[in-house]
Parts: C-alpha cells; sequence; structure tokens
C-alpha cells in the first residue's frame, strides 16, 4: 500500500514543496520585473519629453508618418510603452528560467532564438507599410498631375505592391511557407499582370486606343503659357 | 545677348568700368566660346560715340551644388572681391534683351541709392501665371511691397546687398539649386533694402523646354516661397498695409505674341484632381476650404474665387510649415488646384486688356491681404 499510494504521494510532495520555492522566486521575479518596468517607462516617457523628442520627430516627419499609418501616440509614450515590454519581457523569461522545468526551458530556448526573427519580422511588416503609403500616395499624386485617368487604382496598386512584398520578407523571415510564399506572390503577381495585359490587349482595345488618341489629341493642344 | 550687354554699358555708362561675368555650370554646349569671342565690332550704327575701354570678361565655372543660385554666388562674391558699385544678372536664354535694360537695372542703385532692382515686363495676359496668382500676392500681402515680378530672373543690385546675400548661409540648400530669384527679392525686403522697379519691355524667352514639368517647376518655386515664411515670421505677421514700390523707365505698349491655352484640359486636371486626392486635400485644406473646393469643382460657369484661392495657399503654407505630410508630396497636390485657378483667371480675362488685367489681379491681390489674419492666426 505504501508503495502504491504513499511513496509516490511523498514524492509529488517533496517535488512540489522542492519547486514551490522555484515558483515563488519566479513570481516575485516577474513582479518585480512589472514594477520596474513601469517605473522605466515613465522616467523614460518623462526623460524623452525633457528631450523633447516629440518636438525632434515632428520636425524629421516621423510623427506624421506614424500619424498617416494610424499610430497617434506621441513618440515619446512610444519609447516608454517599447522600455516596459522590453523590461517585463525579459524578467517574464527570467522568471519563467527560475521555474528549472526542463520542458519550459526548452520552450524558452526555442522562443528566444525565434524572437530576434518575430522582432525583424514586425520590423520589416511596419516599415512596408510606411514605404507602401509613401509610394503609394506618390505614385497617385504624380498619375494625377499627369492627367491619368485611373490614378486611384494606381496609387493602391504600389501601395499594395510594396506591401505585399513586405509581408513576403517577413514571412520568410519567420520561416512560414518560405518558398510557397514566394512562389505564390510570383504567380498572384504575375497573373494580374498578365489579366491586366488580356484585358487591355482583347476587351479594352477600343477603350484603349481611344484613350491614347485623347492623349495625343491633347498634346497637340497643348499650352503656351510660360507659367513661370 | 552678350552684345546687349557690351552696346548697354558702352552706351549708357561710358565712363565707368565694367565687367561681364559668365558664371557656367559646366556646359558643353559652347556657351563659354561664344561669351568669350562675341564682341561689337563697329558702335558707329548703334549711334555710340564715346566708347568705354573694352568690356572685360570673366568666363568661370562656378562651384557648389548646381543650380541657378550656386552661380548667382560666384557673381556676389567676384563682386564683393572687386568692391562693384551695381551688379545686374539676366537670364542667358532672353530674346528681349536690349542695351536699355543695363541702364534700367543698374542706373536705380547708382544714381538714386536703390539696393535692389527688379524688373516689370510687359507680358502676354495668360503668361507667369504662377508669378500672377500666387508669387506676386503672397510677396506682397506678407512683406508689404507691390513687386510685380519677384522672381523675374533680371535684377540690379548694389555691392552692398551682394556682400549682404553672402552672408547667409543658405548656400548648400535649395536656394543654391533653385529658388535664388524669390530669395533674392525676400531677403532684399525683409532686411529693409532699399526697393525699387524697372519697366523693360517685352520679356521673350528662347522656346521653351517641352519637357519642363509644371508640377516640378511650381514645387520648386512654392517651397522657395514658403522656406522663406519660416526664415521671417516676425517680419511677415507685423506688416499690416502694402506699399507701391517705385517703378523707373518710360511705359509703353507692344504686341505680343498670343498664347494658346486648353482651359478644358485644364478643368480636366483640377476635376480629377478634386476627385482622387481628396483624402489627402483633407488633411492639407481647413474645412471650409475643402468644402467650396468641392462646391467649385461643380460650379456652372466654372468659377474658382479669389478668396478660396487665397485661402488655399495659405493653408498649404500653414500644412508646410505643420508639416502635415512630406513637403514634396503637400505641394505637388497643388498642381491641379493651380490648374483650376488658371483656368478661372484665363476665363475672366478674356476679353481684357492690359489695363483691365492689372485691375483684375488687383482683385486678387487684395483678397490675400484680407485673408493674412487668417494665416496669422492658424500659423502657431
Amino acid at each position: 500500500m505504501d508503495n502504491v499510494f504513499i511513496e509516490p504521494l511523498k514524492r509529488f510532495i517533496e517535488r512540489i514543496a522542492a519547486f514551490l520555492p522555484n515558483l515563488l522566486i519566479g513570481l516575485i521575479l516577474i513582479i518585480i520585473g512589472f514594477l520596474l518596468a513601469k517605473l522605466c517607462k515613465a522616467i523614460i516617457t518623462r526623460v524623452s519629453i525633457f528631450l523633447k523628442v516629440d518636438a525632434l520627430s515632428e520636425r524629421i516627419g516621423i510623427l506624421q508618418a506614424l500619424r498617416k499609418s494610424g499610430i497617434h501616440e506621441p513618440l515619446s509614450k512610444m519609447i516608454g510603452q517599447a522600455v516596459y515590454w522590453i523590461i517585463f519581457l525579459s524578467f517574464i523569461i527570467i522568471g519563467l528560467d527560475a521555474l528549472k522545468m526542463p520542458a519550459v526551458e526548452n520552450l524558452m530556448t526555442e522562443f528566444l532564438l525565434y524572437l530576434p526573427n518575430i522582432v525583424l519580422a514586425c520590423i520589416v511588416i511596419f516599415i512596408g507599410y510606411l514605404l507602401g503609403n509613401f509610394l503609394g500616395r506618390a505614385a497617385l499624386i504624380a498619375s494625377v498631375n499627369e492627367g491619368f485617368a485611373f490614378s486611384g487604382l494606381m496609387g493602391k496598386f504600389v501601395k499594395f505592391t510594396v506591401f505585399i512584398m513586405a509581408s513576403t520578407m517577413a514571412l520568410e523571415l519567420l520561416g512560414i511557407g518560405e518558398d510557397t510564399v514566394l512562389i505564390a506572390f510570383a504567380i498572384v503577381f504575375g497573373g494580374v499582370v498578365l489579366a491586366l495585359a488580356i484585358a487591355c490587349g482583347l476587351g479594352g482595345k477600343d477603350a484603349a486606343k481611344e484613350y491614347i488618341d485623347k492623349m495625343l489629341q491633347e498634346k497637340k493642344e497643348d499650352d503656351d503659357i510660360t507659367h513661370i | 545677348m552678350v552684345r546687349a550687354v557690351q552696346a548697354g554699358f558702352a552706351k549708357y555708362f561710358p565712363d565707368k568700368k565694367a565687367i561681364l561675368i559668365n558664371s557656367d555650370g559646366g556646359s558643353t554646349d559652347g556657351t563659354h566660346e561664344i561669351v568669350e569671342k562675341t564682341v561689337i565690332d563697329d558702335f558707329q550704327p548703334l549711334l555710340i560715340d564715346r566708347r568705354q575701354s573694352l568690356l572685360s570678361k570673366i568666363v568661370t565655372p562656378y562651384h557648389g551644388i548646381p543650380g541657378k543660385g550656386s552661380a548667382f554666388r560666384t557673381i556676389f562674391q567676384i563682386a564683393k572681391e572687386l568692391r562693384v558699385k551695381a551688379c545686374a544678372v539676366v537670364d542667358s536664354d532672353l530674346r528681349s534683351i536690349t542695351p536699355e535694360w543695363i541702364d534700367l537695372l543698374i542706373r536705380p542703385v547708382l544714381s538714386r541709392d536703390f539696393d535692389f532692382v527688379t524688373p516689370y515686363y510687359l507680358r502676354h495676359k495668360y503668361d507667369g501665371t504662377i508669378t500672377n496668382s500666387i508669387i506676386y500676392p503672397v510677396t506682397r500681402s506678407l512683406y508689404g511691397k507691390h513687386i510685380r515680378q519677384p522672381i523675374g530672373g533680371d535684377f540690379g543690385f548694389s555691392g552692398k546687398l551682394a556682400e549682404f546675400y553672402l552672408t547667409k548661409d543658405v548656400w548648400e540648400s535649395d536656394v543654391a539649386r533653385f529658388g535664388i530669384d524669390i530669395w533674392m527679392t525676400t531677403t532684399a525686403v525683409a532686411n529693409d533694402f532699399k526697393v525699387c522697379q524697372s519697366f523693360l519691355g517685352a520679356k521673350i524667352h528662347a522656346a521653351k523646354d517641352p519637357s519642363a514639368d509644371l508640377s516640378a517647376m511650381l514645387t520648386q518655386v512654392v517651397s522657395a516661397l514658403f522656406m522663406l515664411m519660416e526664415e521671417y515670421p516676425d517680419k511677415w505677421k507685423e506688416v499690416r498695409s502694402t506699399d507701391p514700390v517705385p517703378l523707373f523707365g518710360f511705359e509703353f505698349s507692344v504686341g505680343l505674341e498670343p498664347v494658346h491655352v486648353n482651359v478644358d484640359r485644364m478643368i480636366g486636371m483640377f476635376d480629377l484632381g478634386i476627385k482622387e486626392l481628396s483624402a489627402l486635400l483633407t488633411d492639407i485644406l481647413s474645412m471650409d476650404s475643402m468644402k467650396e473646393l468641392i462646391e467649385t469643382s461643380t460650379s456652372n460657369p466654372f468659377t474658382f474665387t479669389d478668396e478660396l484661392w487665397a485661402r488655399i495657399i495659405y493653408d498649404y503654407a500653414i500644412a508646410c510649415h505643420k508639416k502635415v505630410m512630406s513637403l514634396e508630396h503637400i505641394l505637388k497636390t497643388l498642381t491641379p488646384l493651380y490648374l483650376g485657378k488658371v483656368a478661372s483667371l484665363v476665363m475672366d480675362m478674356a476679353e481684357s486688356n492690359a489695363l483691365e488685367v492689372e485691375n483684375r489681379l488687383e482683385r486678387l491681390c487684395t483678397a490675400f491681404e484680407k485673408l493674412k489674419p487668417y494665416l496669422i492666426e492658424h500659423w502657431e
């Protein structure tokens, strides 16, 4: 009876007793991390405000780029948030490591090795989003100034192409699909171009002719104005 | 050009020492050989008897960022080294320059103590539309001086002003590339130098470059104008009224070549801009301006009011000041709106003579002046 029930129960209690201090240390570390992260966030945010980081970001255009991307937080607050999460996540990892559980340790090791890829992928997506917006807008304005009737479409096409390319790169960094994603992108992109070519060549040849004739006619009727 | 300058000095300043400078950006079309070799052999047909010593020439490449501003900097430096009393700069592609231009650009400096002489041209009513619809009204409203051609390109100035220009740290900026004309005018006015105008007659350039991009041109000129607003905010905010500037020279009229304008195309571009750029324009313009702009696009007959145009230009200045997005993007969205305003002005002035055109532009300038408090209020 002892061998069947009592011994395993004793071992279980011993293990729990051995694990509890680790759990306590882990929890304390996470709580310390949380408090330290909060404190650092407050300090860093205040220092950023004191150093006029928001004004600087506005002057060099970072704030506008973020605002245009739907982010309305001031840069000082974002820096504070980033510091908070870096410190808090670090303490969570240290806290989990303090549990000294092989399974958790393996999981953490794998997660830590994968973390740089996640960060890089996020950065790539973020830059792709900003770049897509910027280039899409540039293409839209240039098309309008050239009198191109489908300017809106052109702007969106450029914007989404850049964003899709960035997403493809991000997925490749995460090791998801890798070649599959690249091939899928090439097929979709090639397909869109081919579809447009066929649509213009067959379905819209009259419209294309009319459009080109109109453009040529407008060139002939160009202004003689010297604007300056 | 070289002969006109030489004849001008020989006829009007025979007792003065003069130097002709070709500040060249490294052109390979033989400009410097032409400048070096071109001389007037016989002054008798020009009825010039008492001529000065031979006109000296300096043909030199300029250094720094390629552009008209860097070329002018070299001229200012030479003027400073030689301690010249007066200096004139003229565009090299002019076809209508006469020897009288030299007199009209230099004499106000030498004999009337003016520091800066701006040109006053006879131009076709549809020519110089950026000047007429933006640069002249804004400069006049901001700095309080009725300088009709602030970016004329042909100026006279004193040695003192040339030296002052050199003290400014702008030679690595866009001023060196473009915008030197508005910079020279604004710097002179904002720093209280004595400014006047000289009537030069018709201004005819070499045939315009068909590849010249209106949008790029407009962006360059307007960005220079707005950049100067950033430099002299205290100056332009305190100006409450505007005054005429002395005009020298005998005013005459000449027949000008007709200018063809495709108004329908301009209105089409305006409509396209409103339709496709409305999301961006909402970030740039005030709500009232945006609402009125949409009403304008549906107006029949097409009418773009002066008040709306003045408010739009001030909205653009404010948007650039507050950097609501990339400066180039802000300014490039102005092109379709500008074409709309030009189309409206062209239709307004279709039957107008020169005097009526000036009166029409006077009304436009008044609209800018009346709205100046709006600009000041929203600037900060």
